[in-house]
């Protein structure tokens, strides 16, 4: 998500309005947390609900951006109701011992047209570095220039043997494919 | 008619065999299936399959089990203490000791798992391990092993029904009539 700040940088015409630190809650009801992964020749998909999101952009320093995400791996649903139910179950996330999954970043910086946020990614209770990459765009009914009401994607991958998350090894794949559509809104 | 005598099958105990027989090799092709094929969604409903299949077996098992002790099958035919015979007693005890087993070992390996058992796609049986991955790998560990137990039990039945076949000693013949041939 802070990668998604960093993209507002980019936007020259509204940093103006915007050179500080501006704090951004999320709008839960129109964000999601989408994941993919191998399972044989197809694909297992799901959602995970964001409980918490605290989100600091700084439009003039995109360093200065912070993003801070909680999830809540008890609400994960799966395209089909066994996968959901090996997803949380103890040989793979473990929902009973580990609720959450959190990821906070360390560093934003922008790349290209989006942004790289790095960041300490924390599943079972084994915290790795990651890197997600950001894309924003202003939401829709909202004047260019205006940032109060930003769309931000951010895309990246986990190997879930890094975390302990080694169930169904020999059916499911390894790598975790995360894709994340935040809406956020400014509170200040 | 439904009913074991002293010297031939009831209807019952033959339609239990002959369905179970069915049902067994069905189970056994399917097992072997699945074993070696990569999962995805396109065959995911065979283990449903495989579970239901193993559950009806297991009933089929015990209901035959009660069946006969209401209702004694007959003994084979010949002398009780011939080595054919000893051997044949010896083999049906070891494929019903297998029957009860080989479907519990399964059942409980899928609850060890963490995943709902579930039956006839939407009934989920009770959990009868915990979760687990030393229950489950020894559970589908001693399913395989099970499972070739049985096959080998399996060869040696068919082959002993086979001779006494080619003999004509009626034992075949009672287990599809019901009766021997000189009944």
């Amino acid at each position: 998500m802070r990668a998604l700040i960093l993209m507002l940088a980019l936007a020259s015409p509204a940093t103006t309005a915007t050179a500080t630190p501006t704090s951004y809650a999320l709008q839960p009801a129109l964000s999601s947390v989408g994941f993919e992964t191998d399972f044989g020749p197809d694909l297992i998909t799901g959602r995970m609900p964001v409980t918490r999101a605290d989100l600091t952009l700084d439009f003039a320093n995109v360093s200065a951006s912070h993003v801070a995400v909680t999830l809540n791996v008890q609400g994960a649903e799966a395209s089909f109701p066994f996968a959901a139910q090996a997803m949380k179950g103890p040989k793979v996330l473990d929902s009973v011992d580990y609720p959450e999954i959190r990821f906070e970043s360390t560093a934003v910086h922008k790349s290209g047209d989006g942004a790289t946020v790095e960041g300490r990614v924390t599943i079972r209770g084994v915290t790795h570095n990651m890197v997600m990459q950001a894309a924003f765009w202003r939401q829709k009914g909202h004047e260019a220039g205006d940032l109060s009401h930003l769309t931000i994607r951010l895309t990246g991958a986990v190997n879930r043997s890094d975390f302990g998350a080694t169930g169904w090894a020999d059916m499911v794949g390894d790598q975790v494919r995360l894709d994340i559509l935040a809406r956020i809104e400014r509170t200040n | 008619m439904w009913r074991n005598t002293p010297t031939r099958f009831g209807l019952l105990t033959r339609a239990l065999h002959w369905t179970m027989a069915l049902l067994i090799f069905a189970l056994l092709a399917l097992g072997t299936t699945l074993a070696n094929i990569q999962p995805g969604l396109a065959n995911l409903w065979l283990y449903g399959l495989h579970k239901t299949l193993g559950f009806i077996a297991l009933s089929l098992c015990l209901i035959r089990l009660i069946w006969h002790f209401y209702s004694p099958p007959p003994p084979p035919i010949g002398p009780a203490r011939a080595l054919t015979n000893r051997l044949a007693r010896a083999t049906h005890t070891a494929i019903y000791l297998l029957l009860l087993a080989l479907p519990l070992s399964g059942w409980v390996a899928s609850a060890a798992s963490g995943l709902d058992v579930v039956i006839f796609g939407h009934i989920t049986l009770p959990a009868i391990a915990p979760v687990s991955a030393a229950w489950e790998d020894t559970g589908f560990a001693l399913h395989g092993l099970l499972t070739k137990a049985l096959m080998a039990l399996l060869v040696a039945h068919i082959a002993g029904a086979t001779l006494r076949g080619l003999k004509h000693d009626g034992t075949l013949r009672r287990m599809i009539h019901g009766s021997t041939s000189t009944d």
